[in-house]
């Protein structure tokens, strides 16, 4: 066919011009790939971690934090102990991080309107020490305490909450029946470190709990060690206020659909104005770290960045074409000398231009998957760093021996802010990969032939403005 | 074949009006041979230009085949360009990138012609031409005589009314000159074409049957022979 001979012998003769224009357009559509992949991996790593942290089904947290005077109640903690000559041992549950808010409270978050379900939740900290004697001491390793995250769990909303995301192991889950027992679901990576399997004991607050199953977390999750039913929990912790019976310190909410989340995150903080009420949203703009910095890049660095090459492989490629038009004025004077309409002759440069818009999307898929690849592997390891006092995380403790020591120090039993930081923070590091979607590609595709169409259109209408009689008479 | 009735063509020069073709008249029989003369800038490839449908006359009609030029619209001028007129030029403007015979075939890509029909007639106008066995040759690799051949035959493949050549033998030494000459006198006889051709040079112009003298615009009859064309 004439046409497409004409095109070969045409490209082929231009081969320079062709292969930088094609590579413009390779470079720009090379970029939006990788960008579009960076930012479709930087938001899956996001939404690991905020899923993680949040829960499968939960669209809402509410807490409610630790005042400096409640902490420091009696009962709380580990205080009230009075140094003895012998060393003591002392293990309890407490919820040393959060403030507790009334059983009542979750009822009614559960009536708002626009709230699918609701269900209370303890986050605790099982906290096992020995209390150095007066005339026993003890070396610093038995100095530092040992801290057990546990959860209490409300076992009639099993479908959100701590462990509706959680991956059974072995043994099984909790069931309607357990809600009084003494019977726990620990996490693998604790489960390993202690060598615990289905039917071991673990011993909280004093009192022996079976293991019914073991379960795993996605990382980065800052999961429990272990999960207690939560009536078993409140029964057995002591909060800032004394023992937790009717109390709760989380309560996971979810919303009749996505849309009312900011609805009802309002409605919760009119009805409990002290309360701490946490969306994804929320959280997301306190996950800190290089994911989010990468997450910035890739909005808005990266994002322009591609538009702007774009632009610029656009603009190179129609003022190529306008060039190359100009350049050969004689010879579609004489075209349309011959006959050839101008349509005809502007469907010819158009043909062109696509052909190597088609190549520049070739090319330019190649360098994106390349990009793409490229990118995660060189990629600096990820991390995001998350406050926990409102979510499933457990408060730092202290963690050093200076710390440890800071515990007993001056008189036993003195205020419980010395080891519970409610700001605390944890650092999780994020898988990244940056996965390019076929979507991308059909876009990308998209993008390199609406390019060549601009550059071609170009061209068309220079040719249009052609008058054969001047094109001839330049060359006369 | 043609007639120009009182055909002016101005041009804006800057903002100077400058008159082409003043006041012309002129009829061109069918299958008449006119040459053209002049001295550069008097108004012979304007001339040539509206002959050819490629310029339109400021004032004035031009009727081809009892149909009036200046009143058609683009496209219908387009496609009388495609059937009917033949063009030759002094520079051969033949299209760099295609072979002999694709740049013959370009002239019929506008006719819709079949392929194999559009092939056959291709080495048809080659071999009127003498350079069938030249077909596969770009334009870079033959001589002068040569692409002037293929613009001819390129000019000849649709079978036109009429041709139009513009200083056909201007970049042409005296033996091609001939040559080409010797074979626009041929395809003229024997196609029955009418020919209008322009030239510097009055050896060529000496072959046509009527010669005409274009000055600042102005078209005076130096011969008209009417006679057969030696």
């Amino acid at each position: 066919m004439f046409f497409f001979t004409y095109l070969r012998r045409e490209l082929r003769h231009r081969m320079r011009q062709a292969v930088v224009t094609a590579l413009g357009l390779a470079l720009g559509i090379g970029l939006v790939i990788t960008v579009t992949a960076l930012s479709s991996g930087v938001r899956t790593a996001q939404g690991k971690v905020l899923g993680a942290l949040f829960g499968v089904g939960t669209d809402i947290t509410v807490t409610t934090p630790a005042t400096p005077a409640a902490t420091a109640g009696p009962g709380g903690g580990i205080g009230g102990f009075t140094p003895k000559p012998y060393a003591q041992h002392t293990d309890s549950l407490t919820s040393p991080t959060q403030g507790t808010l009334n059983v009542s409270a979750v009822a009614a978050i559960a009536r708002l309107h626009d709230v699918s379900a609701a269900a209370g939740g303890l986050v605790l900290t099982e906290i096992k020490a020995t209390i150095p004697g007066e005339n026993t001491p003890l070396n610093p390793s038995e100095l530092q305490p040992v801290q057990i995250p546990v959860n209490g769990v409300d076992l009639s909303h099993g479908a959100f909450g701590p462990l509706a995301a959680a991956q059974r192991v072995s043994g099984r889950g909790f069931a309607a029946a357990d809600a009084d027992a003494n019977v726990a679901v620990a996490d693998s990576a604790y489960a390993a470190s202690h060598g615990l399997k289905t039917g071991s004991a673990v011993t909280i607050a004093g009192t022996r709990f079976t293991l019914i199953g073991i379960v795993r977390q996605a990382p980065g999750s800052n999961a429990p060690d272990l999960y207690i039913p939560l009536a078993r929990a409140q029964a057995l912790a002591n909060g800032p206020g004394g023992n937790l019976k009717n109390k709760v310190n989380i309560i996971y909410v979810q919303a009749a659909s996505a849309a009312d989340v900011g609805t009802v995150t309002g409605e919760i903080s009119r009805l409990l104005p002290k309360a701490t009420v946490t969306n994804s949203a929320s959280l997301a703009n306190g996950v800190a770290g290089s994911l989010k910095t990468t997450a910035q890049l890739a909005r808005s660095l990266g994002i322009w960045l591609a538009v702007l090459v774009l632009l610029a492989a656009v603009a190179v490629a129609s003022l190529l074409t306008v060039a190359t038009v100009s350049r050969r004025v004689r010879e579609f004077g004489t075209l349309k000398a011959l006959g050839w309409r101008s349509g005809r002759i502007a469907g010819q440069v158009m043909g062109e231009t696509i052909a190597m818009g088609i190549a520049g999307a070739a090319a330019g898929i190649a360098l994106g998957l390349a990009g793409a690849v490229a990118a995660a592997a060189a990629a600096p390891k990820l991390t995001a760093t998350v406050q926990t006092a409102n979510a499933s995380g457990q408060g730092g403790f202290g963690g050093s021996a200076g710390a440890g020591g800071a515990l007993f120090s001056g008189t036993v039993g003195g205020p419980m802010t010395t080891w519970a930081n409610p700001n605390a923070t944890h650092t999780v590091a994020v898988p990244f990969t940056a996965p390019v979607a076929i979507s991308a590609i059909v876009v990308a595709v998209i993008l390199a032939i609406a390019a060549a169409v601009i550059a071609g259109a170009a061209g068309g209408w220079r040719i249009s403005r052609l008058r054969p009689a001047d094109a001839l008479a330049k060359v006369a | 074949m043609y007639e120009l009735s009182n055909v002016t063509k101005n041009y804006l020069k800057g903002s100077r009006t400058v008159t082409a073709v003043r006041d012309l008249n002129l009829v061109i029989g069918d299958g008449e041979w006119l040459a053209i003369q002049g001295r550069t800038g008097h108004g012979k490839s304007t001339l040539l230009h509206i002959l050819g449908a490629l310029d339109r006359p400021t004032a004035g009609t031009v009727t081809l085949a009892d149909q009036d030029l200046t009143q058609l619209r683009e496209a219908q001028v387009t496609r009388l360009r495609a059937q009917s007129i033949g063009f030759i030029f002094q520079t051969f403007n033949l299209v760099p990138t295609l072979s002999a015979a694709e740049n013959v075939e370009a002239a019929l890509v506008p006719l819709g012609i079949a392929p194999g029909q559009r092939h056959r007639r291709v080495i048809a106008a080659l071999e009127s031409v003498g350079l069938a066995d030249r077909s596969r040759h770009l334009p870079s690799e033959l001589s002068g005589g040569q692409q002037q051949r293929v613009a001819i035959a390129r000019a000849l493949v649709k079978e036109p009314m009429v041709l139009l050549a513009d200083e056909p033998t201007g970049n042409l030494d005296e033996d091609t000159r001939d040559e080409i000459t010797e074979l626009l006198s041929r395809l003229w006889r024997d196609l029955g074409l009418t020919l209008v051709l322009v030239t510097h040079d009055s050896t060529v112009a000496r072959r046509a049957q009527r010669i005409a003298v274009m000055h600042k615009g102005r078209l005076s009859i130096r011969r008209d022979a009417r006679r057969p064309a030696s």
